[in-house]
């Protein structure tokens, strides 16, 4: 019986092309919008991602908060603390950080940021030079005083060039000639971290010049690979909060921040699909539309079917089947056109294109939804028409 | 001989406005098994009311109808549409075929809401075509076939289900006078065969080929037999 209900629906379908065309409009224009929506949602939040995870989504920074009680926890020996404590953690590397003047001749900068840095850490921040290199663990082990600049940094303290292999001024308490061994190549800033204007020495050189006290600036933890990065910063803070309380540190972590532009765009986006949702609700308006102007058009022939001995229940379902036959097709052309429409704009925006299946079942369920919700009261209005009425319609 | 159809004092009326039409007024009849019987009398009369209550398309006010002894009065649509599709066969003046569908189509329809699987019906569907004489014409919608071409369509669709009685209403008034001929001796080799025919018409020369008639005016059998 099914079989030939979606026999017959097809064939007034196409005996009305033009109209079947219009009435599907609603739907087609819903479905597609929907999709389309969901589409790029989830394309953007792909995209947010992967530049976030180019960051590094493995880095967390824990930075110490307040004074006194803390210098006796967060002190250098403290990263092997924390990785011995906490699993999941790849390594640990111990920042010094302050502002400093810089000079170069004519050319002063002040409220700089310098940091000691251990020479791991370009390689675990992914860091890239233009110029020059690194320095390495030698210059560390031996306090060498180097300095590797920020593109930005090294742009303004040599104007015309020729930072690597000279020598610039850094003032904290008396001025020090700093050797150039490195300048980074430029690098967009990810969740507000940017090196353009930052100079790196040595973490053992810069204790040994600006630092008296042992309280670092922060660590930068690497998770390991094959480790959750949101669990490992969960045990982290659970373990700060026990051997320094919640007050006395602060943890970044850009797989928090990750999870929390997610949840953003996946509001954005849910709120933007259910406007779309609501062209659909106006296509199943026109659906009920056209099936009663269908009803009205085939009175006779319900009339006829009824004296073969339809009972009301088959008429119903035929007319059913036809209206969902109906809006199931307009959600296919809908996906068809939701889908390429998203695929044309992330091919504009260079973003990945990430179908979202669930948004494809999602709208085809609703679809049909639609149609039996629709389609019901014509459908019912049908199955209660009076036979002898029926027959004698012209 | 078994009774097919009983009436027993079958009253039919219309409330129209504050006026009560009594379109049949107190009808007792019998049809039995294998009659060829002519329901006979002007427009106005009744005819059309009683033909839709032997095809249990209506419900009588008052009296009792029974066909093959089941009684109609308390039966739901769902019942009604069981009893059209299993013991009544119609045939209407104007084919009533259904217009989308192919000849060899609109004679499965009675058998698919039977429940009778796709391979039966149309094989049953083909017999009867080939029996009315369209077995090169089963692939052929109505729009392309004759005017008798599609009553004998009607004829074969009504005969699907092995009815107990087939039901015509004026079958040969949309024909010529030539194939309405042949159509009426189509009903009369089916009546041969022991097929209870029912034929609803205000042609006298038509009831007079039946071989029994009832004539109807104002909702009372004026003349019977």
């Amino acid at each position: 019986m099914v079989a030939e209900n979606i026999k017959l629906a097809f064939s007034s379908m196409v005996q009305n092309k033009m109209r079947t065309l219009l009435s599907l409009l609603g739907i087609v224009i819903g479905v597609a919008s929907v999709v389309a929506i969901l589409n790029l949602g989830e394309s953007v939040t792909d995209s947010m991602l992967e530049s976030m995870a180019s960051g590094g989504l493995d880095m967390l920074t824990i930075t110490p908060r307040g004074a006194a009680r803390e210098t006796e926890i967060f002190t250098d020996e403290f990263s092997d603390t924390l990785m011995r404590n906490v699993s999941g953690i790849k390594t640990v590397l111990p920042v010094l950080s302050s502002i400093a003047v810089m000079r170069n001749g004519q050319e002063i900068l002040s409220g700089e940021s310098i940091q000691g840095v251990t020479s791991a850490f370009f390689e675990e921040n992914s860091l890239e030079l233009s110029d020059g290199s690194f320095f390495t663990l030698m210059n560390n082990i031996n306090r060498r005083q180097v300095v590797v600049l920020g593109k930005d940094l090294a742009d303004e303290l040599f104007p015309v060039g020729g930072a690597v292999g000279s020598y610039v001024s850094i003032f904290r308490n008396q001025a020090k000639s700093y050797l150039v061994v490195g300048v980074l190549a430029e690098k967009d800033a990810t969740l507000g971290v940017s090196y353009n204007y930052t100079a790196f020495i040595p973490y053992n050189t810069y204790e040994q010049r600006f630092s008296r006290v042992t309280q670092v600036s922060n660590y930068i933890v690497k998770v390991a690979e094959g480790s959750d990065a949101l669990s490992v910063s969960d045990d982290i803070e659970s373990y700060l909060d026990v051997i320094a309380g919640p007050d006395y540190y602060m943890l970044f972590s850009p797989a928090t921040m990750v999870e929390m532009a997610g949840e953003i765009t996946g509001t954005f986006t849910a709120f933007l699909a259910a406007i779309a949702a609501i062209s659909l609700l106006v296509g199943g308006i026109g659906i009920m539309n056209i099936m009663l102007v269908s009803v009205i058009e085939r009175t006779r022939e319900i009339g006829i079917r009824k004296a073969l001995g339809a009972t009301p229940r088959i008429i119903r379902t035929q007319f059913l089947v036809e209206s969902v036959i109906l809006t199931l097709s307009g959600g296919l052309i809908g996906i068809l056109m939701g889908s390429l429409l998203s695929y044309a704009v992330v091919s504009a925006s260079g973003w990945n294109l990430h179908f979202s299946l669930p948004a494809i079942a999602v709208s085809l369920l609703f679809s049909a939804f639609i149609g039996i919700f629709f389609g019901y009261y014509p459908a019912y209005k049908a199955s209660k028409l009076d036979p002898i009425d029926a027959l004698s319609h012209e | 001989m078994c009774i097919v159809i009983s009436f027993e004092d079958v009253r039919r009326y219309y409330v129209v406005g504050e006026n009560v039409i009594k379109a049949l007024d107190g009808i007792s009849f019998d049809i039995i098994s294998g009659s060829f019987l002519a329901i006979m009398g002007p427009s106005g009369s009744g005819k059309s009311t009683l033909m839709n209550l032997i095809g249990c398309l209506d419900t009588p006010t008052s009296g009792v109808i029974r066909i093959d002894g089941e009684t109609l009065g308390d039966m739901g649509e769902d019942e009604l549409a069981l009893i059209r599709n299993r013991k009544i066969g119609f045939v209407f003046q104007n084919f009533n075929l259904l217009p989308k569908l192919s000849a060899l189509d609109n004679v499965m329809v009675p058998l698919l809401y039977r429940g009778i699987p796709l391979k039966e019906r149309k094989e049953k569907a083909e017999a009867l075509l080939e029996k009315v004489g369209l077995g090169d014409r089963m692939k052929h919608r109505p729009t392309e076939l004759s005017g008798g071409q599609k009553q004998r369509v009607a004829i074969a669709r009504a005969l699907s289900n092995n009815p107990s009685i087939i039901l015509a209403d004026e079958p040969t008034g949309a024909l010529d006078s030539k194939t309405g001929d042949q159509i009426m001796e189509l009903f009369e080799n089916l009546n041969d065969e022991g097929r209870t025919i029912v034929f609803v018409t205000h042609d006298r020369t038509l009831g007079a080929r039946c071989r029994s008639s009832i004539s109807i005016r104002d909702g009372r059998i004026v003349d019977g037999c």
